[in-house]
């Protein structure tokens, strides 16, 4: 039998992340104090040290460039297994400096990457009412 | 900070290292007493003299492995408590560089009188099935920013990292094939490590299928079981013991500022951190890189060698690669001694320890036919350069 992929589990915070994912929006928590972005969403503003700093998810760019990747040959998570080989891009986002993300690259292991290559968000639907963010190679940038 | 006050105040005087095999013929926790009563012993000390134990006690698997004090880990209270000890210091380091941190932890109890005996040990265990596998279905909590996109485990966190390197600097895989043929070439020569007379051949290496590219399997340290404990005192009571103490000059750890995902470790924060670790760490122990003769890097993935002599200062950032093809680490044909101990993809994933072992008997005289030359200055790194740490270690604390 094969292993379903490990599906989100949203508690208080991270609820609205996934709402608007579903909607193929992807969100970042930001500060409420100064609008800072982050991911992971934390209680304290790395930006001002605010302490209201993961409670408002606001939509972003879906945009961004490649500063890493890797091709995943052997999954150590069971419900990857019919999935490899697959691509992780390690993403900066272009909405704020240092903003990363690490999620998969939709283009297959052919796909010609290069450090500063543009992509843009897209989702994998996974389940009824859950879809994955994901990235796909942007040429336009 | 105003002055290491500790430094070269506090001494390794003992040690012992198990066997480091696949799976230990007894429970990890028996291990565990039977190593740290041969090292009291080979200081020439008795369990009722111990009165301080520490450790870092993470099992560091992705995997979903039941965790159980005295089977999968050995806390320092376990180890007390089944010494039958009375210790009036028992302490355990959290975080990653368990074994610096524990280090320092030993050092700080014996400079401030808390303990005048410490024990230090890292029990490392090797679960049944598949080290870093997990079936989770569904993910809660940190993970979930990163499990539900196929981001998990430590093997694509390097991969991510090291490619940042390779494509950046041009790294080859016949460089870390150096790095590997060393590393195994020297842990051949150790009696207990896991690979004792077991070299690997270059051409082994490359044409071994990737995982997560670039890292192939033997750029990753083998899970194993495995128990080292090392004895610490004062300068003054090292002096009534038998063996020649081996100085802890300094310590330092990583701390970054950036706060990232989960296994996400970019290696800007690496170079960045280890850098001013790097730079706490020789203003600590009063020691310049020129000065030191054995620069143990810690090696439990393949690319933390080049991270760390980066770090250190042996050579420009993104030129550890070609020192590494240029032969600069074969410590036979007098290339730097960074894995003369066979770190850990020479021995098991033994954490630090190989990397602290070969600083304690090179310095104490006691490495037997691998004994080094003029040797008297170690420094033994472990884990990540941005999260680890890194100890300095001397023979001769009035060079």
């Amino acid at each position: 039998m094969t292993a379903a992929r490990p599906l989100p589990v949203p508690d208080e915070q991270s609820a609205p992340y996934w709402q608007a994912a579903a909607e193929h929006t992807l969100t970042m928590a930001s500060c409420s104090a100064c609008g800072a972005l982050s991911l992971p969403p934390d209680s304290v503003c790395a930006s001002c040290a605010s302490t209201s700093a993961g409670i408002c998810f606001t939509p972003v760019s879906h945009r961004g460039v490649v500063r890493s990747w890797t091709v995943v040959r052997q999954s150590f998570l069971a419900g990857f297994d019919d999935e490899v080989p697959y691509v992780l891009v390690d993403v900066e986002l272009a909405d704020q400096a240092d903003l990363r993300m690490v999620a998969r690259l939709v283009n297959g292991t052919a796909a010609d990457l290069r450090l500063g290559a543009g992509v843009r968000v897209t989702f994998e639907d996974v389940a009824p009412g859950v879809s994955i963010p994901a990235f796909t190679l942007d040429e336009t940038q | 900070m105003s002055g290491f006050e500790a430094r070269n105040k506090v001494a390794i005087v003992g040690y012992a290292q198990s066997p480091i095999t696949r799976h230990a013929p007894v429970p990890l926790g028996a291990l565990a007493v039977d190593t740290a009563r041969a090292a009291i012993s080979d200081a020439g000390l008795t369990v009722a003299d111990m009165d301080g134990f520490v450790t870092g006690s993470l099992f560091p698997t992705a995997g979903a492995h039941e965790i159980t004090d005295g089977v999968s880990i050995v806390s320092a209270n376990w180890l007390a408590q089944h010494l039958g000890s009375d210790p009036s210091y028992v302490a355990g380091f959290q975080g990653f560089g368990q074994i610096p941190g524990a280090v320092a932890m030993a050092v700080n109890a014996v400079a401030s009188g808390a303990a005048d005996y410490v024990l230090m040990h890292r029990a490392l265990h090797n679960p049944r099935g598949q080290y870093h596998r997990n079936p989770m279905t569904s993910v809660s909590g940190p993970l979930q920013w990163t499990v539900p996109q196929g981001f998990f485990g430590p093997i694509s966190m390097i991969a991510l990292t090291y490619n940042e390197y390779v494509q950046r600097y041009g790294a080859s895989r016949e460089a870390m094939a150096a790095v590997l043929v060393e590393a195994r070439r020297q842990g051949a020569r150790i009696p207990w490590s896991y690979w004792h007379d077991r070299p690997l051949a270059s051409a082994e290496y490359l044409n071994a299928p990737l995982i997560s590219d670039p890292i192939c399997r033997y750029d990753c340290d083998l899970p194993v079981d495995g128990v080292a404990a090392f004895i610490l005192t004062s300068v003054e009571r090292a002096k009534d013991l038998p063996h020649r103490p081996v100085f802890v000059s300094g310590f330092a750890a990583g701390q970054p500022r950036t706060r990232r995902l989960p296994a996400h470790w970019p290696l800007e924060d690496i170079m960045e951190v280890g850098a001013a670790l790097a730079r706490r760490l020789w203003r600590a122990s009063g020691v310049t890189v020129d000065e030191v003769d054995l620069p143990q890097v810690y090696d439990g993935f393949s690319p933390f060698v080049y991270f760390w002599l980066e770090c250190l200062g042996y050579c420009a950032v993104g030129e550890a690669h070609e020192l590494a093809l240029s032969g600069g680490l074969d410590a036979d044909e007098g290339g730097l001694p960074v894995l003369s101990g066979g770190g850990a993809l020479g021995n098991g994933r033994m954490h630090g320890i190989p990397q602290m072992l070969e600083c304690y008997l090179q310095l104490s005289g006691r490495a037997g036919p691998r004994q080094r030359r003029d040797a008297t200055v170690g420094v033994a790194c472990h884990a990540s350069p941005h999260l680890g740490g890194a100890v300095v270690y001397t023979s001769e604390p009035d060079r």
